[in-house]
């Protein structure tokens, strides 16, 4: 949801969220549905890693777009809905960062602990939950492509094709926008860094203040009792 | 050129193990999805059949597996660890590694042809003890705690007539391994028996605003300032306040990193390097699996170690050489 959490990375998909803030998330909801499916089929056992902890309900926020997805990993009928919010949906945990992270750690391509330690993800809740699920994710060796293409059928070569085309189109347009952003805001940069330089220079003499006094109170001391 | 050291990679799921695989491990370390051990997180580790596919996937690749049943069983409660063991060796795993004196005693009378290798957690770190190890128990190999320099390291191999494996990467357990329990203070739940340091149970994230607060159980451990780099809350890399000032009073939450120290731990006699991290992801693993194969080859070949570029994915996103250098205050 757009209005909370990290804030968004300047992205192709950030521009996508705006312009379709308009819709109801409910549009997506086939094409969801068809994808847990797909999923459930070709990983027997999808939740299995969960089960200590019965049937627990996520809150997946891509703080990009707006909209969120409720999961509901049962382990033998999951489900992920979109919703404009997470209310009344009893998650347990919340895990809020940009949509393509959240993609690339659903693919396992990326270390959720670093996201957490960098601060790109942001989790809320059961932390067990979401260590599990964490787990859970990250075994199952999803590869998006293959996933999304194989519910084509005969069909799935072309798309791939088509797919692939658009990766190409998406990496392009983020690394134009991503050279937006960084002129953008390259003078408020600049004047951040002049300040942190100043503060670092204040907290330097900050700390080296007591050490002075100190010394100085010692040599004092130092010096009478020789008198 | 020195000896070859052997890769020892962490694996906490079948795509882990098939990471490490194929990155380059020549041995990988896994568990049981149970309390047998110490790294018994929610939705980690393998079944039976889990581990029987993954010694299949290991072995055609010239991969090794070694099963790590290193807690200490509860009291009137050995039933698990047993047939942690037994299994172990009807599935054909190349090691276990043991801590406890009498699952060691069990693994050497019912199973002897099964390989063992003395834990981190049995906290063996001098001849007297290590030498007890190996006579009675026929170990072949130690896992020295992470409290010895590089020179003790040196000094202890020309006293032990065992093979040596250190920690060279990961997560960095500065207490004595196996006795520490202040993660049993704060939860209530111990890592040697339960399997499990500062479990996610207990662990909360709270936002206050500018800044994010981390707590295991009721105590606060660290609170991170917006921007800054988080951890995880472990009693031992908490920031507590004393004399007025916050800092960390037993270690920084920094990863180990010895990739730079590889020639000296060769040159001291070491026969396996050890990566920890089962709890982390296969991206993860993968990509620390494959910047180690570089930089023990590279120490093979009697070439300068090359810069391996893991500082984006260690904790705190800082590295230390831990004991290796003994810098701690």
């Amino acid at each position: 949801m757009f209005s909370s959490g990290p804030t968004p990375p300047l992205s192709p998909i950030l521009l996508g969220g705006l312009a379709a803030r308009p819709l109801s998330p409910k549009l997506l909801q086939p094409a969801l549905n068809t994808a847990m499916t797909t999923l459930s089929r070709r990983h027997p056992g999808l939740f299995e890693r969960l089960s200590d902890l019965g049937t627990p309900v996520y809150l997946i926020d891509p703080v990009d777009l707006p909209l969120a997805f409720i999961l509901t990993a049962d382990g033998e009928h999951p489900t992920l809905r979109a919703a404009r919010d997470g209310e009344g949906s009893s998650a347990i945990a919340t895990i809020r960062g940009p949509m393509l992270d959240l993609l690339r750690l659903l693919e396992g391509k990326i270390d959720g602990d670093a996201l957490f330690f960098s601060r790109s993800l942001v989790i809320e809740g059961d932390t067990e939950a979401v260590v599990a699920l964490r787990n859970c994710v990250d075994g199952l060796e999803i590869d998006l492509m293959a996933e999304v293409t194989a519910s084509f059928g005969p069909f799935a070569g072309p798309v791939r094709k088509v797919a692939q085309f658009g990766q190409g189109l998406f990496s392009r347009m983020a690394d134009d926008l991503s050279i937006l952003h960084r002129v953008l805001i390259a003078p408020t940069q600049r004047r951040v860094d002049a300040q942190g330089a100043k503060l670092r220079t204040l907290e330097e003499k900050i700390n080296n203040a007591p050490k002075e006094r100190s010394r100085g109170r010692s040599g004092a001391r130092q010096r009478s009792v020789r008198t | 050129m020195s000896e070859k050291m052997e890769l020892v990679c962490p694996a906490g799921t079948p795509a882990s193990l098939h990471a490490a695989v194929d990155n380059g491990a020549d041995v990988v370390y896994l568990g049981f999805r149970d309390e047998t051990n110490a790294r018994n997180f929610p939705g980690l580790n393998f079944n039976r059949k889990e581990l029987e596919d993954g010694l299949i996937y290991a072995h055609d690749r010239g991969c090794q597996v070694y099963l790590a049943v290193n807690t200490f069983p509860e009291a009137g409660n050995f039933g698990p660890w047993h047939k942690a063991i037994d299994d172990a060796a009807a599935l054909g795993v190349d090691s276990v590694i043991l801590a406890d004196i009498g699952l060691l005693d069990y693994a050497t009378t019912k199973h002897p042809n099964l390989r063992r290798h003395l834990s981190v957690q049995a906290s063996a770190s001098n001849p007297d003890s290590i030498n007890f190890y190996v006579d009675a128990f026929d170990v072949k190999r130690v896992v020295l705690p992470r409290v010895l320099s590089i020179p003790e390291i040196a000094a202890l191999n020309k006293e032990i007539a065992v093979e040596t494996e250190v920690f060279v990467f990961g997560g960095l357990c500065v207490m004595a391994e196996g006795r520490c329990q202040l993660s049993s203070y704060a939860t209530g739940e111990s890592p040697n028996i339960n399997g499990v340091c500062s479990p996610a149970s207990h662990v909360r994230y709270e936002d206050e605003g500018d800044r994010m607060v981390s707590k295991l159980g009721e105590f606060t451990i660290n609170a991170f300032a917006e921007g800054e780099a988080a951890g995880y809350p472990t009693l031992c890399k908490g920031r507590f306040v004393t004399g007025g000032k916050a800092s960390y009073l037993f270690e920084e939450p920094t990863s180990l990193n010895a990739a730079s120290m590889l020639p000296q731990i060769a040159a001291a006699g070491v026969t396996a390097l050890k990566i920890e991290g089962r709890q982390r992801g296969r991206a993860n693993v993968a990509q620390v699996v494959s910047a180690f194969r570089r930089a023990a080859d590279a120490v093979h070949a009697g070439e300068a170690v090359p810069e391996l570029g893991l500082e984006a994915i260690t904790e705190g996103q800082a590295k230390t050489a831990g004991a290796y250098e003994k810098s701690w205050r």
